[in-house]
């Protein structure tokens, strides 16, 4: 017998604004749920579990400022995933251009950085890192505007190379990055004038103000801007642009230098900031990666990934911490994560959709 | 207006969050008790996890020996990636209470003596480490030794000891005299390893040769495989690694090969192939560290151990392997522990030809650990990677 009911998606014409705000937060409640039944079911307490989690991530001294900390790298890959997406343009190698920065910026802090006072290097640093951040990805900003070359490819393929890259310089004899004398492969630390002190003892740095700053323009920009409506208009119709005299080909240029630039900025936060030399462990950690959840999870809305890139650097310190708080393995937290991402984008097709059950007769008529 | 709507709507989420959890105070205290009679909190950070069959498998023999001798528990906390972001880490275990820290990778020195500054209190010990590196002159973030911690102590031990030996038994199996090592990275530990094992292969057969192949990983199931059969087409007929797994002594049994191991005795890994490995046995410096810490002191050496006093040692032989060579073998290694063999007594020339050491003379240890950068005679491959 066929089932009597059929689910339609109707698109919304408008999405009520009461919708934007309930859709988020059942997203992350039903990822919660989702998740202690996952943690019940493998025999650990989900209360304590999320407790510990949200304790060592956002309540304790420790835990927020941490996350402060971490929040910074990842709302510069998050702003600048978000900057190409709003264009359709879908740079997913932030990764890539993350270590560029960090390349870029341990140059400057090595070579420049015993010559120049520290008022001047640290924000060179943070130049000449974007700076290197934006040559990475030339070429396929390049490729993509003058031959439609699929940009999600070469991006996501030249982030093995800057990984190789990073890696080259840091185990390479007599490279100019490797610590000397010394016998195992490790970057050479950056001048003190290109390396900022964190807040108190913390590992938070100012850098982190700075990033919020450079969001909330990012906002007005997009929001305000004749150049920010230029990259809207050509996301919603490029060829209607065409007709209204926009090149598109310049601005998808100049939209994937800037979000190649913001990511190899989140890579010199690492050099002034906490790690203040190439470290071949960042190809463990993952941030340009990440920054594509967080600009997700903001649906590309620069105030908004401030937000998020918060909530997700919580998350990840809060699992980081759970198999010293707790004795539950720290997958876990990368699970949580990964589960409030899922809903939250599930949670969009509530938003955009109406979802109504049709009676089959009716349908047949 | 519709993005700001947004963003609360995000900020609005994340405080749900809070409140979700916020409500679940009541079943929260979570700390577990120590076994009963435990006097020390001890802590143990690994790289992997404790059952590679290889290097953090060895660590977590030694400290199930700790936990079995003192009747403690010890928090062991894995997958924890090397460098900067390791801090955390270290900082969450010196503030929940952990007394004695043992960090068993190269890389977590500066990160954990960075936490060591601000917790006097608690004893940060460092595997493989060395304080020099610390220092401003060895690329670190102290002025000098004076500036270091106080609390900071570092663990490793004299593997050339037990490669020399493990070289005679590759020297008398190879038919050939073509032996292969799959090797990490270009760095004193492991050209010392190398070297050693070279001096102890040629001590019986004077025709051998070693041929290196580099990996640059430490744990790479499938590049060290890659590495020993590069090696093996190449034609050697004994195996021998510098490697975190069996990949390479099981690449080497599938040629009719025969294998030299490290870090675990797992003769039943290929028992055909088996000829001996250098191994570990950290036990006996867990314990001892750890009833230091519990009397109130911090042992801050930079612990060198050796086959003397049991941290070095030598895996049981395969049956592949003679009386005759397994005399040899035992012969040197008594003379080895009591300290009347050394591996790098000369005369021993480079690998060009030239000479390193003369005749008798002995090489310092400070040298082999950290100038120790180019091969012996009879090894082919380059000393750079």
């Amino acid at each position: 017998m066929p089932a009597p009911f059929r689910i339609v998606f109707e698109q919304r014409a408008e999405t009520p604004k009461y919708l934007s705000a309930l859709v988020p937060l059942i997203s992350v409640l039903a990822a919660l749920v989702a998740g202690a039944l996952f943690l019940t079911a493998t025999g650990y307490s989900a209360t304590d579990t999320y407790k510990n989690m949200l304790d060592d991530g956002f309540l304790t001294y420790r835990g927020i400022t941490e996350t402060l900390g971490l929040s910074t790298v990842l709302i510069c890959t998050g702003i600048a995933a978000a900057f190409s997406f709003q264009m359709n343009l879908y740079n997913i190698g932030g990764e890539g251009q993350l270590y560029l920065g960090m390349i870029g910026g341990a140059w400057a802090g090595l070579a420049l950085g015993p010559h120049l006072p520290s008022f001047v290097m640290i924000p060179l640093v943070l130049i000449i890192g974007s700076f290197a951040g934006a040559v990475w990805i030339f070429v396929p900003a390049f490729v993509r505007a003058r031959l439609g070359t699929s940009e999600i490819v070469t991006t996501l393929l030249l982030t093995y190379v800057a990984s190789s890259l990073l890696k080259h310089f840091i185990n390479t004899p007599d490279s100019f990055f490797r610590a000397k004398n010394v016998a195992f492969p490790q970057g050479r630390n950056v001048a003190d004038s290109a390396a900022l002190s964190p807040i108190g003892d913390t590992r938070l740095y100012p850098t982190f103000f700075v990033v919020v700053a450079l969001a909330l323009f990012l906002y007005w920009l997009v929001k305000k801007t004749e150049f920010g409506y230029r990259i809207q208009v050509i996301a919603d119709s490029p060829r209607a642009a065409h007709y209204a005299g926009v090149s598109a080909n310049r601005t998808t240029m100049s939209v994937m230098l800037l979000s190649g630039a913001l990511a190899g900025l989140g890579g010199a936060t690492l050099i002034v900031g906490p790690f203040a030399r190439l470290d071949q462990g960042i190809t463990l950690l993952g941030y340009g990666y990440a920054g594509i959840v967080v600009a997700a999870l903001a649906r590309n809305n620069f105030a908004g990934i401030i937000v998020s890139g918060i909530l997700f650097a919580g998350l990840r310190v809060g699992g980081e911490k759970l198999q010293i708080s707790t004795d539950t393995p720290k997958h876990i937290g990368v699970m949580m994560q990964g589960a409030i991402l899922l809903f939250a984008l599930g949670g969009e097709a509530f938003r955009r959709y109406k979802i109504r059950a049709v009676r089959m007769k009716a349908v047949a008529q | 207006m519709k993005k700001l709507w947004k963003l609360a709507a995000t900020a609005a989420a994340a405080s749900l969050l809070v409140a979700a959890c916020g409500g679940s105070d009541s079943a929260s205290d979570t700390t577990q008790a120590p076994a009963e009679g435990a006097d020390v909190k001890v802590a143990v950070v690994y790289l992997g996890v404790p059952d590679d069959k290889g290097w953090t498998y060895q660590h977590e023999q030694g400290i199930l020996q700790l936990e079995q001798e003192l009747g403690v528990e010890v928090k062991r906390v894995e997958n924890v990636p090397e460098g900067a972001e390791s801090e955390a880490t270290f900082e969450a275990l010196a503030a929940e209470g952990y007394q004695l820290i043992f960090a068993t990778s190269f890389g977590y020195g500066a990160p954990m003596a960075k936490v060591a500054v601000n917790h006097p209190d608690v004893c940060f010990q460092w595997a493989t480490g060395a304080k020099f590196l610390l220092t401003k002159a060895g690329g670190g973030e102290f002025a000098d030794f004076d500036a270091l911690p106080t609390n900071l102590g570092t663990y490793f031990g004299a593997a050339e000891e037990a490669r020399y030996l493990s070289g005679i038994a590759a020297g008398k199996a190879t038919k050939n005299n073509k032996i292969g090592y799959v090797a990490a990275f270009p760095i004193p530990e492991v050209l010392r390893g190398i070297n050693a094992f070279t001096l102890g292969a040629r001590s019986v057969n004077p025709d051998a040769t070693v041929q290196v192949t580099w990996t640059k990983t430490w744990f790479d199931p499938t590049i060290e495989k890659q590495a020993a059969e590069s090696l093996l087409d190449a034609g050697v007929d004994v195996m021998a690694q510098h490697q975190d797994t069996t990949e390479p002594g099981l690449a080497a049994d599938a040629k009719g090969a025969k294998w030299v191991g490290y870090n675990s005795d797992v003769k039943e890994a290929a028992p055909k192939a088996w000829l001996t490995a250098p191994t570990w046995n950290w036990g006996p410096f867990y314990t001892k560290t750890a009833q230091a810490v519990a009397g109130g002191t911090c042992p801050t050496d930079e612990y060198y151990g050796n086959m003397q006093d049991g941290m070095v040692t030598l895996a049981s032989f395969g049956e592949s392997v003679d009386a005759e060579t397994q005399s040899l073998i035992e012969e040197k290694k008594a003379a080895t522990i009591a300290g009347e063999f050394a591996p790098f007594t000369g005369p021993i020339n480079k690998q060009d030809g030239s000479a390193w050491l003369a005749d008798g003379e002995k090489a310092e240890l400070g040298f082999l650990l950290g100038e120790m950068l180019f091969f012996v005679e009879g090894v082919v491959g380059s000393a750079k990677g």
